[in-house]
């Protein structure tokens, strides 16, 4: 194989001029959420590495997670930042189809090092019959391209966290990515999770940028996520938040607090329990977000969101209906009944066991 | 386990544990101790009882003469804890939610601002009574596991939430699963232990001043 | 140039009676950044997508910061603007893609854009092409 080009190589043989580059690297850094001053060194870390190798596996998933990305908003960049990999495999942008299909994906796990991105989640139940590729189950074509890879992203919630086919009652034993390097189900390598359902374009976008400019992992939280984009959450960076500290809040969809744009926690949001960037990058050409049009945040980047309770329940309220509830009323009033039954019948025995004084019996 | 899903689980299995022990403690507790009903006294009033038991209710809401000034700490830290404890628990807009949730009924919240004050006033009012309670001597000596244990699931929750809408510590959502959980605690002992006078309080304190007017010592 | 343009966006004034804080700070950060511009030369740039606004507060600061002497316009990879502002030595930039969608705003604390001057690289090719030219020239 050909030694491939650096990026800024590969850049210029396009006929992108110096400033035209200044221009890509200050709007990389703008995407990668770092600071404006970060340009030169990511120009000059784009004249030294060289183009990956990317497979894209999707498993079960909705095809959102690749809608999302191809409808990001700044195509000028983002076109580039697909030109600095190489995107050998991805069965649904790939122009090649069947055996064809295949014969690349095998190709470029030939040479070791290449990026592994996955969007869906792994079924895993029954030796993962449920879903399959050429053939191929899912967990099995994950367990083989990951082990030559130099990283993992995941992009979505179903890779990151198994998502909504993981869902209750997970009829196919879906697992995300990193809970199967957890179980040993396949080899472990560094994993970069970007949930969201579907993520923000450019924020899979900037992480991918970010890993390829700099060749490392960006500083991630607890889940995995990393920090630049995922570091804050939504009630945090929110611009009604200003209105939950006065404590004024929508009640309903169309009421008076609904129309001047109050707080949506009392309408089901689940900002103060997401992490993600909506709030700032926004989405749509940086149009709004779902709270700027009125509907509280579903908390779809956090694990297991779509069992967390109803979307329009409000966070400190219970997440399901309190079932016991009825059932202990009548058990603790049978209790206490039966308890008063025990005690009078102490009290009568201990009556009817009881000698009356004498004057006699207190001169003894 | 990780945080988000502890966060799912106090909110949903966890909560449901805590209510139904809570109530079932609670209407156990409630029904027993007024099933045990009182031995007839068979001696003539020395004074009619008239309202002496509504009084007492309210005279022992006052400190008597002089004690505020032998024991502020008991009064005033008292006083203070439970009114900012009852501005917490019933003004800060998610616990309205919560209550609203639960039995339907709802007012309007304070500013966090006002919160966030009480909430402050209220964990110094205890953590003032508890080193009064560790330093007098007398008082050391009449205390037990229980009041000491009493008063860790009181705070608790009052420190948590704290916490969690600070930002401190941990990230919001471990500390409001913390702040939830903790909660639940407060729920299943309350039955059990002293804090049970949240329900009996008023009711002994008329108990009293009924009997002692009966003996001749009316208020 | 996407639809979503064509809907207009009109933020009452009354409905926000407080701002999200941030245009102050933005405002302070300029002030700082132009001390230390005239006194050690250095620049400074302030990424305007990595901050919450509030509907309107761009145009607010906008406003504020007005128009200054100088507007620039870039071709490289799709339209950017560079305006002076009022207060000079304070640019806004605006970096647009091909398909004229904002990629990149900033407000540069400088004497001079980097964006504007002809970058050292694309100086020394542009010699080689004019020498060749020339040379060509010649021939004829």
């Amino acid at each position: 194989m050909s030694r491939r080009p650096t990026i800024a190589e590969h850049l210029a043989r396009q006929g992108i001029s110096r400033r035209a580059f200044l221009k890509f690297c200050a709007a990389t850094a703008s995407l990668m959420a770092l600071p404006p001053g970060m340009a030169p060194a990511i120009a000059e870390a784009l004249g030294k590495i060289r183009r990956p190798s990317v497979i894209w596996l999707s498993f079960q998933e909705c095809t959102g997670c690749t809608e999302s990305l191809t409808r990001s908003h700044s195509p000028t960049v983002e076109s580039l930042i697909f030109d600095m990999i190489s995107l050998d495999y991805h069965h649904t942008l790939m122009a090649a189809s069947g055996e064809a299909a295949e014969r690349a994906r095998e190709e470029a796990m030939q040479e070791p090092g290449y990026l592994v991105l996955v969007d869906g989640s792994i079924p895993v139940k029954d030796g993962g019959i449920y879903s399959a590729i050429a053939g191929i189950s899912n967990l099995q074509m994950l367990k083989d391209t990951v082990e030559n890879a130099a990283a993992v992203v995941s992009i979505g919630t179903c890779a990151a966290y198994g998502g909504i086919p993981m869902a209750n009652p997970n009829p196919t034993g879906a697992m995300g990515v990193q809970a199967l390097m957890d179980q040993g189900l396949i080899a472990r390598k560094p994993v970069i999770n970007v949930p969201g359902c579907p993520p923000i374009p450019v924020v899979i976008t900037g992480v991918l940028a970010h890993y390829l400019t700099f060749s490392e992992i960006p500083a991630l939280d607890a889940l995995g996520r990393p920090l630049n984009f995922y570091g804050d959450s939504i009630h945090d960076r929110c611009y009604r938040r200003p209105f939950y500290d006065q404590g004024k809040f929508a009640k309903t969809f169309d009421d008076e607090g609904a129309r001047k744009g109050w707080c949506l926690f009392e309408l089901g949001c689940k900002g103060p329990t997401t992490h993600n960037a909506c709030a700032t990058t926004k989405w749509n050409d940086g149009t709004s977000f779902p709270i700027e049009s009125g509907h509280g945040c579903l908390g779809c980047s956090e694990p297991n969101f779509w069992d967390a309770g109803s979307f329009y329940k409000a966070l400190s309220a219970p997440a399901d209906p309190l079932t016991f509830a009825a059932g202990a009323v009548v058990a603790g009033a049978a209790v206490g009944v039966g308890m008063s039954f025990i005690n009078r019948a102490k009290k009568s025995s201990a009556k009817s066991a009881h000698e009356t004084a004498t004057l006699k019996d207190l001169e003894k | 386990m990780n945080e988000i899903e502890l966060l799912n689980w106090v909110r949903g299995p966890g909560l449901n544990i805590a209510v139904a022990v809570f109530l079932l403690g609670t209407i156990w507790r409630l029904f027993e101790i007024y099933s045990l009903g009182r031995k007839k006294d068979l001696s003539a009033p020395r004074h009619a009882a008239g309202a002496s038991g509504l009084h007492t209710v309210v005279r022992r809401s006052l400190p008597p003469p002089g004690m505020l000034k032998r024991s502020p700490v008991s009064y005033i830290g008292g006083y203070t804890f439970h009114i900012g404890l009852a501005i917490v628990v019933f003004f800060f807009a998610p616990h309205i939610v919560l209550i609203e949730n639960l039995i339907g009924l709802s007012w309007p919240a304070l500013p966090s601002q006002l919160i966030d004050l009480a909430a402050v006033v209220t964990m110094a009012a205890m953590v003032l009574m508890l080193v009064d309670r560790i330093n007098k001597p007398v008082k050391r000596y009449l205390s037990t596991f229980e009041d000491y244990f009493t008063w860790a699931v009181t705070f608790l929750p009052v420190l948590t939430g704290y916490l969690a809408v600070k930002h401190l510590l941990l990230p919001y959502t471990a500390m409001l699963a913390l702040h939830i959980l903790s909660v639940e605690i407060l729920l299943i002992v309350l039955p059990f232990t002293k804090l049970f006078h949240v329900f009996t309080l008023f009711a002994s304190r008329w108990y009293n001043g009924n009997a002692n007017a009966h003996k001749g010592v009316p208020v | 140039m996407s639809g979503l343009d064509n809907i207009p966006i009109n933020v009452e004034a009354s409905a926000m009676p407080f701002g999200s804080g941030n245009t102050g700070a933005i405002l302070a950060e300029l002030e700082t950044s132009l001390h230390e511009l005239l006194k050690s030369g250095k620049e400074h740039s302030i990424d305007l997508r990595s901050l919450p606004l509030l509907p309107g507060e761009l145009d607010y600061l906008r406003e504020r910061l007005g128009t200054g002497e100088v507007q620039v316009e870039v071709n490289a990879l799709g339209p950017s603007t560079v305006v002076e502002t009022a207060i000079r030595g304070v640019w806004w930039v605006t970096h647009r893609n091909t398909l004229d969608n904002v990629m990149a705003e900033f407000l540069e604390v400088s004497f001079c854009p980097d964006i504007i001057r002809a970058q050292r690289d694309d100086v020394r090719e542009s010699l080689e092409t004019l020498s060749a030219l020339m040379a060509g020239d010649h021939d004829s």
